[in-house]
């Protein structure tokens, strides 16, 4: 099918996921409500801590601005939250909203589908993430914008490629195991705990660090704390580290598809794709 | 000619235990039936507890007192007590709020609602039968989170133990209080009602001090902290099992926390059940009760 017609179907199945959620603006507010309430426990406990929390924590990670560092984590994981249930996740949606042998009986390839899924999920997750930062930063009275605010969108903007093809990798799982929630829910947190969304990554032992930093996630997030805080890049410069993220850009999409596509054709041979 | 045998007659009493104990077994059946939500959930709780723990920490550790080997002590007490007891409240309460209150959408969702309708099965047993999978589930995993604390925090002070496990029974009754409650709006307001348990949820996490001292709180959110009997409940519990450190409790005496949550125990199960009679019945007057 042309090349048009398949971006008309990603923007059809894009346009379709934010109508619904348009309905639901309940939704849209507590997107915004959760980072910030995340990001608000450790600083309580920062601020119930002793008489100099910000000294000790400069001591830990680099910069004594730990509002600002709790809230870039949180918003971050908001990013990877959604990138996981909307597009690991999407599979076992089309299954139980009743609409995948549908999907099945079309000629466009359902990678065209799941695009606008992907960039509604990119849309949603960046409103989200930007609007916690920002309003989480007025309310306890910290300044936003410091820093280098266009390299930190940079990083966010090159993460994100990698970030979903990960989650493509994660659908395959998925579509295998079945028990969508339970690992859904579980890789959430697994990669925040990887990525450092509220400490430094510095502090694992050095098996748990290999493995944090094969997380493109983990580059993300160190990328946007390092822009605007000054919490230092891995390899001391950001253009390594941002060169480091395009690495990841190159390889892991075509890898995530491949998976994906080998497993999706193995399930289909199986018990198929329908069994839920 | 055969003769039919005539069916023993059970006592209501023995009737209403033995739905009660079917919809129990029911609900652990199915917990059982998904191993890797089990084994998740799990790991899920770990992760959760590692984050939340060594973002906590980072303002705690230094090299200089990790070189020594001492423990650090926050203004106002042992922090494992503080964010390890509150968590375990956090831990009951959140799933209160899922597994009892918005799970009623679970039976509409699975067209199995109607079925308990039509039969002489007591309604009320399926809300308290789920309160069985929470007690067995969400104790599991507390224990879980608790010793992962203990070992990435510190020692957990454990006084007074008795007085802790009337405490936490007391808190407990009057979580699943709120989930009956929750049930009730759940019933009238449908698909929301997940918006709401976040909302409640994470307003809870603050407002209740899970993670955290009161006095870490600005005097706004205190306010309304005061206003919620859930949180002097979480206070009493933890001061109690902490010893009564100095500060502890911190919202008001001992003796008024240890009564509002009496209290609260006491007052919230009936109360959620008349209200969630009420809603049940407004349902099934408005033809709503099977839709959602």
């Amino acid at each position: 099918m042309a090349l048009r017609a398949n971006f008309s179907v990603l923007f059809a199945s894009f346009k379709m996921r934010l109508m619904t959620i348009t309905r639901y603006p309940g939704q849209l507010v507590m997107d915004i409500f959760i980072p910030i309430v995340f990001a608000y426990m450790p600083i309580l406990l920062g601020r119930a801590s002793g008489s100099n929390p910000a000294a000790v924590f400069a001591a830990n990670t680099g910069t004594s601005n730990y509002i600002a560092y709790m809230l870039i984590g949180s918003s971050v994981f908001t990013l990877v939250n959604f990138a996981f249930w909307h597009v690991a996740y999407w599979l076992r949606w089309e299954q139980e909203a009743g609409t995948l042998e549908a999907l099945y009986l079309v000629p466009t390839h359902r990678i065209w589908v799941v695009a606008g899924t992907a960039l509604y999920s990119c849309l949603r997750g960046m409103f989200s993430a930007l609007a916690a930062y920002v309003l989480g930063s007025i309310i306890f009275d910290v300044n936003p914008f410091q820093g280098e605010v266009l390299l930190a969108l940079v990083f966010i903007l090159v993460g994100l490629i990698p970030l979903y093809s990960l989650t493509l990798l994660y659908g395959a799982l998925i579509l295998k195991v079945k028990e969508a929630n339970a690992l859904v829910n579980l890789m959430q947190w697994g990669v925040s705990f990887f990525m450092g969304i509220f400490f430094p990554i510095a502090i694992f032992p050095p098996l748990l660090k290999v493995i944090a930093l094969l997380f493109p996630p983990t580059w993300m997030t160190n990328g946007v704390r390092s822009a605007l805080l000054g919490v230092g890049f891995f390899f001391k410069t950001w253009y390594l580290d941002l060169a480091v993220l395009w690495a990841f850009v190159l390889i892991t999409p075509f890898f995530g598809y491949w998976v994906f596509n080998r497993t999706e054709r193995s399930v289909r041979r199986n018990e198929g794709v329908g069994q839920f | 000619m055969e003769q039919i045998e005539k069916p023993q007659k059970q006592s209501h009493l023995t009737a209403e235990l033995s739905a009660f104990w079917a919809m129990a077994h029911k609900e652990l059946i199915i917990m059982a039936r998904y191993p890797v939500n089990f084994i998740a959930s799990f790991g899920q709780t770990f992760l959760i507890v590692a984050i939340f723990t060594l973002g906590g920490s980072m303002f705690f550790r230094t090299s200089a007192i990790s070189a020594s080997g001492s423990r650090v002590e926050t203004s106002t007490g042992n922090p494992s007590g503080v964010v390890v007891y509150g968590f375990i409240l956090f831990m009951f309460m959140s799933d209160t709020l899922w597994t009892i209150g918005y799970n009623i959408r679970n039976e509409q969702v699975q067209g199995t609602l109607e079925q308990l309708y039509l039969s002489p099965a007591s309604k009320f047993a399926s809300l308290i039968a789920r309160v069985t999978n929470t007690l067995v589930w969400t104790s599991l995993l507390s224990l879980t989170a608790a010793a992962l604390m203990t070992v990435m925090i510190g020692k957990l002070p454990v006084k007074n133990p008795w007085l802790g496990l009337y405490l936490l029974v007391m808190t407990l009754a009057g979580t699943f209080g709120i989930g009956f409650i929750f049930s009730a709006l759940t019933l009238r307001i449908k698909e929301t009602a997940q918006t709401v348990a976040n909302f409640l949820q994470f307003g809870l996490l603050v407002l209740c001090a899970n993670f955290f001292p009161f006095s870490a709180l600005p005097p706004s959110i205190l306010f309304l902290s005061r206003l919620i009997p859930l949180a002097y409940a979480v206070d009493a519990f933890r001061s109690t099992m902490m010893g009564f450190p100095a500060g502890f409790p911190e919202l008001a005496p001992f003796p008024i926390e240890l009564m509002i949550t009496t209290l609260f125990g006491l007052i919230m199960p009936p109360l959620g059940y008349i209200l969630y009679r009420r809603a049940e019945n407004y349902a099934r007057k408005h033809g709503s009760l099977s839709t959602y």
